[in-house]
């Protein structure tokens, strides 16, 4: 490293910035990836890369670490041009990446993960100081010897980091690195990164489309829409709702957003259907009774203890809580995708049987499962058979596919849905992360179900999608559906709901009307703190 | 494969859990390859491998020379008198053993254990067939039912075993072909089970009565070929499985299995029910196919001899996975596998010593099944790299 470099953001200006990308334009086939893109990283500062999915932001980065050959552009390291040709290659000239999902061998310890793909003899001494060294100097508190498969995914994330600063690289790119972090593990990686930043003299390029991330981490941002940039500029000049703007080219509904900063709600900003209050008359019968529920995994771990709710037609309960304590379980058992041990699910008033393939679906309880890719949809199909995978009669006779009606079926559910594909013989894999959403929410709204269980349906969407799914969840509802909204993000449930629930170790541990939202109270309850007295075992912090 | 989010702990149902694996591979993608490009890989491989069967005749055999090899093999396929029809004999059994091979493929089960469900429907015919009495077509009917059933147990004791018990079908398949061969054996050594009576069996001892003449599968000639009427049965069915697979609900749900089993069952397919079902019509098919191969006289003099499979069940198996499972596509790939036992077998009587024409026929074989592996590979290869972009 060149000492010269060395000084504060006012000398950078003068010596060449660490990563300049100049004019690259990618495509690929008839698509336009990246369009001319400029982007400029500099030693000592957080650059956000901002942009719904598909903008073309992944694409630069992996121009940049060598994943992808430009058709057109030039690539300037300190301000010499340099030819980046494979991830070797990007790795000599001092740029590495954090990918969004981990390479790591589970069944080996932290050091021998680092010391994968070495060459020669293995300094397991060497190495081990050198983890621990890393470690020490960013404060990311990791042991060499743990093992990975022990590790929670804050942890092995935090591996990953030392896996590239190891290499002492002078630009590092993070993609989407808070996606499978707790809001505590992403504190913590924003710590440690502003430490990198600034103790390291590093260059950091963050790809993400959470704004409050963006506005509150990076020192500057770019905007990416369709495959150009759109704004470029310093963080702080900027704020969320224009940041949106630009990068969606709309404006959008900040309430998440809004939610997300501690702004409490001005509701009145957009025709939400506010007549919330008098949805739930008390005369009616629940859409969706469930009574006393226990399941028991395979490990002798109880994974629903007891639980007990009711969604009534018209309403979106929001059942919020920490990660893990039974969402997964319940929306699988909505799915018929695992048994209980105990209790009951009615529908109507009419009990289902539980674990029986299909019963779910066929007594009117439409899933958006939490992953789309596990229950959702077969991506080797069609897009047209994905959207009739629950219930083929409706498009064949005498058990024989009329390929034409569900052509015509479909094509109307792809118009209806605004469905973004070249049709509906198109491989649902061709689809993108929101597209293949809207083709499960297609399917199962247009069976016209009783109950809707949407589970963490905007995890991984743009603000766009999001915007959408959210308008759609409320539809519903308006419609007469009962609605279940399972979800980790508080916000999404304080956005959404009409009543709130919070469910801990397996059961609901308290319940609260919309109008009546206390932010301290249910913090307590997601930690497992009841208001009664019955104050339950000690908080797993995180 | 990036690893699964961590220390999550889901629950399963039973049936769930059993098929979680193969829920998670990452599957090829079928699309980027246009058919010149197919074509083209084939006939490179092809070649490629007639070059080194050339090789193999040239050094290591004293008589036959390479530029013999290829004439020999087309001729004993095709060209010379009587040999296509020969070809279409052999064609039948493995065209139906690669359609039942379709059918649980395409449900997300890996049958590999052919050979002895043949056996098995072979021996079954073999035992009805001798005994029961009637007129001869409908006798002949009856008995080759009793092979699809006979192969439908056979397949089936490996379904329930993976449904009820969740032990891995690859193994049971496999294993089970080796018990079907020594139970034909030891039967064959019974006159009350499969031995033929003392007076036909002249000095041979592990044979079985042959067919009554009424009984043999009716024969075409045509051009100077003969062949069974079988292969147009064969064909026949392997448009029907085509429609049922691609067009009928039953298909479609047996596909989506196949492809995602957890969808499946939310969807409401009954996974043992359509897992169990998918197994019994494989099995079904491969015992059909040793029922054909008695009574249609291309293997043998219509009677049941030990190692009666001669590797059918597995070319069959091997004709499905080259033409990926797709059933019109493996009528072509049946004729081909054919074509290559009959010609190689032809090379043999050139003088080109057994062990390598049986070299020569394994390096054909070998080479056709190169260019699936090779699309397999960039077609997940792009796959990856298609969902690694799009995030």
């Amino acid at each position: 490293m060149t000492s010269t470099h060395d000084d504060h953001v006012g000398g950078e200006r003068s010596s060449p910035p660490a990563v300049e990308l100049i004019g690259i334009t990618k495509h690929f086939g008839q698509i336009v990836a990246c369009d001319r893109v400029n982007l400029t990283l500099r030693r000592g500062q957080i650059h956000g890369v901002l942009g719904e999915n598909g903008a073309g932001k992944s694409t630069l980065m992996k121009v940049l670490i060598g994943l992808v050959l430009p058709d057109a552009g030039e690539v300037r390291l300190h301000g010499r041009t340099v030819q980046i040709t494979d991830p070797v290659n990007a790795s000599a000239h001092g740029i590495a990446m954090v990918h969004q999902h981990f390479s790591l061998v589970e069944a080996l310890t932290v050091w021998e993960n680092v010391a994968l793909g070495d060459v020669g003899r293995l300094d397991h001494r060497h190495i081990r100081r050198r983890v621990g060294e890393i470690s020490e100097h960013y404060g990311l508190h990791i042991n060499p010897d743990d093992r990975i498969a022990d590790l929670p995914a804050g942890m092995r994330q935090r591996v990953e980091i030392i896996k590239c600063l190891r290499r002492d690289p002078e630009v590092l790119v993070f993609d989407e690195p808070t996606s499978v972090l707790s809001p505590s593990e992403s504190e913590f990686l924003f710590a440690a990164l502003r430490r990198v930043v600034t103790e390291g003299g590093k260059a950091v390029a963050l790809v993400s489309h959470k704004l409050p991330e963006i506005l509150s981490v990076t020192d500057e941002v770019t905007i990416m829409r369709d495959g150009r940039v759109v704004q470029s500029g310093s963080t702080g000049g900027t704020h969320a709702s224009a940041l949106a703007k630009a990068m969606v080219g709309r404006s959008v509904v900040l309430r998440r957003e809004h939610a997300a900063f501690g702004v409490i709600e001005t509701d009145g900003d957009q025709p939400v259907p506010e007549v919330a209050a008098p949805r739930r008359p008390a005369a009616t019968e629940p859409a969706l009774r469930l009574i006393d529920l226990s399941a028991i995994g395979r490990d002798g771990r109880v994974l629903l203890g007891g639980l007990t709710l009711d969604v009534y037609p018209g309403e979106i309960v929001g059942v919020a809580g920490v990660e893990d304590n039974g969402q997964r379980t319940l929306g699988d058992v909505l799915s018929s995708l695992a048994n209980i041990e105990s209790g009951q699910v009615l529908v109507n008033g009419v009990e289902v049987a539980t674990g029986k393939a299909g019963a779910m679906a066929k007594a009117g309880i439409a899933v958006i499962p939490e992953d789309r890719h596990d229950s959702g949809c077969v991506l080797d199909f069609t897009v047209a058979e994905n959207l009739f995978i629950a219930d083929p009669d409706r498009v064949s006779r005498r058990g024989l596919i009329n390929m034409a009606t569900m052509r015509a079926k479909a094509t109307q559910l792809i118009e209806q849905f605004s469905i973004n594909c070249t049709g509906p013989n198109a491989p649902m894999w061709s689809l993108s992360g929101g597209n293949q959403q809207r083709v499960v929410m297609a399917r199962e709204l247009s069976h016209s179900p009783k109950v809707l269980v949407a589970a963490q349906p905007t995890h991984g969407l743009d603000v766009g999608a999001i915007e959408y799914m959210s308008d759609q969840l409320r539809n519903a509802a308006v419609a007469g559906v009962g609605v279940l909204l399972i979800s980790t993000e508080l916000e999404e449930i304080l956005d959404l709901s009409d009543r709130i629930v919070v469910i801990y170790n397996g059961r609901i541990i308290g319940e609260m009307p919309k109008s009546e939202v206390d932010i301290a109270r249910l913090g307590l309850l997601m930690g497992g703190a009841t208001s009664d007295a019955t104050t339950t075992i000690g908080g797993s912090g995180d | 494969m990036p690893p699964q989010r961590s220390g999550v702990a889901v629950t399963e149902t039973e049936a769930e859990s059993a098929t979680a694996t193969s829920a998670q591979e990452v599957r090829p993608r079928s699309k980027l390859a246009s058919t010149g490009e197919v074509i083209g890989l084939y006939a490179i491989c092809l070649f490629g491998a007639l070059a080194i069967a050339a090789a193999l005749v040239e050094f290591a055999s004293d008589k036959g020379s390479w530029t013999t090899v290829y004439t020999v093999i087309l001729d004993g396929a095709v060209r010379k008198p009587g040999r296509w029809g020969l070809t279409l004999g052999v064609a039948a059994p493995i065209l139906l053993v690669a359609l039942g091979t379709t059918v649980s493929g395409r449900a997300g089960l890996v049958n590999i254990g052919q050979e002895g469900q043949l056996v098995i429907g072979a021996a079954f015919t073999a035992y009805v067939g001798t005994r029961i009495g009637g007129p001869g077509p409908l006798a002949l009917v009856i008995s080759l039912a009793m092979g699809v059933v006979g192969g439908a147990i056979w397949a089936g004791i490996a379904g329930a075993l993976r449904f009820w018990r969740n032990v891995p079908e690859v193994l049971t398949t496999l294993l089970m072909g080796t018990v079907a061969a020594n139970l034909v054996g030891w039967g064959l050594r019974h006159r009350s089970l499969l031995l033929a009576p003392p007076e036909g069996r002249a000095n041979r001892n592990q044979v079985s009565q042959p067919f009554a003449a009424d009984r043999h599968i009716p024969r075409v000639t045509l051009f100077g070929n003969d062949f069974p009427i079988s292969i147009l049965l064969a064909i026949l069915l392997a448009i029907v499985v085509w429609l049922v697979l691609g067009r009928t609900v039953v298909g479609f749900r047996l596909r989506m299995l196949g492809r995602n089993a957890r969808t499946a069952q939310r969807a409401g397919v009954d996974q043992k029910r359509y897992g169990i079902g998918a197994m019994l019509v494989s099995g079904g098919f491969a015992g059909l196919a040793g029922g054909v191969m008695l009574a249609g006289g291309d293997f043998g003099p219509y009677q049941l001899v030990a190692d009666f499979g001669a590797g059918i069940g597995f070319a069959g198996l091997l004709a499905a996975l080259v033409a990926r499972q797709r059933a019109l596509v493996i009528i072509f790939v049946a004729f081909l596998f054919a074509g290559l036992r009959t010609g190689s077998g032809f090379l043999r009587a050139t003088g080109v010593s057994a062990r390598i024409a049986d070299v020569v026929q394994g390096t054909l074989v070998l080479a056709m099944l190169l260019p699936p592996a090779i699309l397999y590979l960039r077609a997940r290869r792009r796959a990856i790299a298609a969902t690694s972009s799009r995030t």
